[in-house]
């Protein structure tokens, strides 16, 4: 193997075919870009030079259609969601992981279990549990039934068993209680998990569609995916608009993934190591 | 020995403590959704009225020609798309994991890009770009390519091509992520063995590298399996309620919409959802026993 790198016509093929793999992955985030400054002919027409029209665009995004509501709620949805699922599912973890007993391992099993059963099997009677509650059409039928997330109990378990018991036990003897060993010395030393886990939730709830399709009725309490969805139903698109409002949909993921890269990919991979 | 006993007791108490929040949670939107399905299928609804049928939705469900389908526009999906998407992922992982450093991270970062987009945002950007006038027509007869616009969604046939291309776009990047993290943790010394022997690259890929990876790979097929049993997002908004003319239906797809469009019939909605979970269920089985017994075969 040679020190010095030369072009050889071998690797010159395959960063041209990277290049155009590359290319075609980012041309659509190019286009949506140039597209929130260009009329809605022009969006179609097949135009990549930036237009004039971000002005009268982000007022429609903002007057025609309500995208600071939209934007607010999928932002509220999205962060309680990830509160109190790292809460809930962090202790659950917590529990089954470092107080082992067969009672609750057998639990745990049944939670596995049910990893593999699709959304759509549950969606029915969820829909008639939340109509008899009168919570259709609130975001506490969007957050509540998406906290407890197997999946995340799972990966935070995994991780937890990388964290020494002899600490735990250690600071027993100095006489610290169950939660504050939790609080003060597991949390701090698993942050990385705990980002990662956070990735995950947030970007399942920012992303959701099926279950606020079904629990959400009216405008002001649509969510960014809602909203987009039922912009593409209208008989005429504000297609200028509609790539404002796609944009700020991507834009804090891509600024979670680019500032987070590392716990993001692990979040996404989940827990394939 | 009293005390002792007592601290046990203690931190198993602590310990159902930590997980009763997530428990409750589970039986109410876990465990009683999915036994109280047990009712739901028995039944049928009309209008607000439902009454006892027994198995008679799943006789309904033998003449639903729709569903059938749609069933089989999940499997054909599977069968092209994923098969395709592992390919464009290993090549890309490949060439990224030449000797290529100075390119490597951009070059890895735009492939992931379409990652961070949501199944909803894909949908809606290939609409817009593959609608009759929409982008990509305008350019290709522009260009002189083509003279009348191609049909992304409105052709039977195209549709399909539509919703795989959608799927490529967005999946292919992350699946690579896998790949090329599997492909570097393989020992480079097997590859100057190889060398020493004069293997030339192509032959290492196939005898070495792809080998290796087996495990990467069934793992990446069993999450897209059930990613595209569970496809509803795409053909609900790129080509429109699985247009046209239920040519990109999809099984959760028609679900839904007959739980909350069509007739609202909420008991052979949930019988449609158990074919889809026995499905589901049987293709975890089958990806779980191969990954097994790849496991035990690797040792």
């Amino acid at each position: 193997m040679s020190v010095v790198r030369s072009w050889t016509p071998g690797r010159l093929a395959s960063v041209a075919v990277l290049a155009a793999a590359a290319a075609i992955s980012v041309f659509p985030f190019v286009w949506m870009v140039i597209g929130t400054t260009l009329n809605p002919n022009d969006v179609l027409r097949g135009i990549l030079a930036p237009g004039r029209e971000l002005a009268s665009n982000w007022e429609k995004a903002t007057g025609m259609y309500d995208l600071p509501t939209f934007l607010a709620n999928s932002l509220k949805i999205a962060l309680l969601t990830v509160a109190l699922g790292l809460a809930v599912n962090g202790l659950a973890a917590f529990g089954f992981e470092k107080y082992p007993s067969k009672a609750r391992d057998r639990v745990f099993g049944v939670l596995l279990l049910t990893l593999i059963i699709p959304q759509i099997a549950i969606v029915i009677p969820m829909f008639r549990m939340f109509a008899f509650f009168k919570l259709l059409n609130t975001h506490a039928a969007i957050v509540l039934p998406s906290i407890m997330s197997v999946f995340i109990i799972f990966f935070m378990r995994q991780n937890f068993k990388m964290f020494p018991t002899e600490i735990m036990e250690a600071a027993r003897v100095d006489g610290a209680s169950e939660l504050s060993i939790l609080l003060r010395i597991v949390l701090p030393s698993m942050q990385a998990t705990f980002a990662s886990a956070a990735i995950y939730l947030f970007l399942g709830q920012w992303n959701s569609y099926l279950w606020p399709l079904i629990t959400i009725l009216g405008d002001e309490m649509k969510t960014l995916p809602i909203a987009m969805a039922s912009m593409m139903s209208a008989y005429t698109i504000e297609y200028g608009a509609l790539m404002i409002i796609v944009c700020v949909s991507v834009l804090p993921v891509l600024l979670l993934f680019l500032t987070m890269q590392k716990q993001f990919v692990a979040g996404l991979l989940g827990s394939v190591k | 020995m009293e005390q002792r006993g007592l601290y046990q007791r203690y931190l198993n108490r602590f310990g159902w403590l930590c997980v009763a929040p997530s428990v409750f949670l589970f039986s109410l939107f876990m465990a009683y959704p999915i036994l109280s399905s047990l009712y739901y299928v028995t039944r049928r609804w009309k209008g607000m009225a439902n009454s006892f049928i027994g198995l008679g939705n799943f006789a309904r469900m033998a003449r639903d020609k729709v569903f059938q389908a749609a069933l089989g526009h999940n499997f054909l999906f599977m069968a092209v798309q994923i098969p395709l998407m592992v390919f464009l992922a290993l090549a890309l992982a490949a060439l990224l994991n030449q000797r290529i450093k100075r390119f490597r991270g951009p070059l890895r970062l735009a492939l992931f890009l379409p990652s961070v987009t949501s199944l909803v945002v894909v949908s809606v950007l290939f609409r817009v770009l593959l609608q009759a006038n929409g982008f990509l027509n305008n350019v290709l007869i522009g260009a002189g390519a083509i003279r009348e616009p191609i049909g992304w969604l409105n052709d039977a046939a195209w549709a399909k091509v539509t919703i795989i291309l959608a799927m490529t776009w967005r999946w292919t990047g992350y699946n690579m992520v896998f790949f090329l993290v599997g492909m570097q943790s393989i020992d480079p010394e097997i590859y100057e063995a190889a060398e020493v022997d004069g293997a030339p690259r192509i032959r290492q890929f196939f005898r070495i590298t792809i080998p290796l990876l087996v495990p990467v790979i069934l793992f990446s097929a069993v999450t897209s399996t059930s990613g595209t049993m569970q496809l509803l997002d795409e053909p609900n908004i790129l080509t429109w309620q699985g247009g046209p003319a239920n040519a990109t239906m999809t099984a959760a797809l028609y679900i839904y919409r007959q739980a909350f469009f069509v007739n609202a019939d909420f008991g052979y909605a949930t019988a449609l959802s158990y074919v889809v979970v026995l499905i589901s269920g049987l293709f975890a089985y089958i990806q779980m026993r191969l990954l097994g017994d790849n496991a035990r075969s690797a040792r």
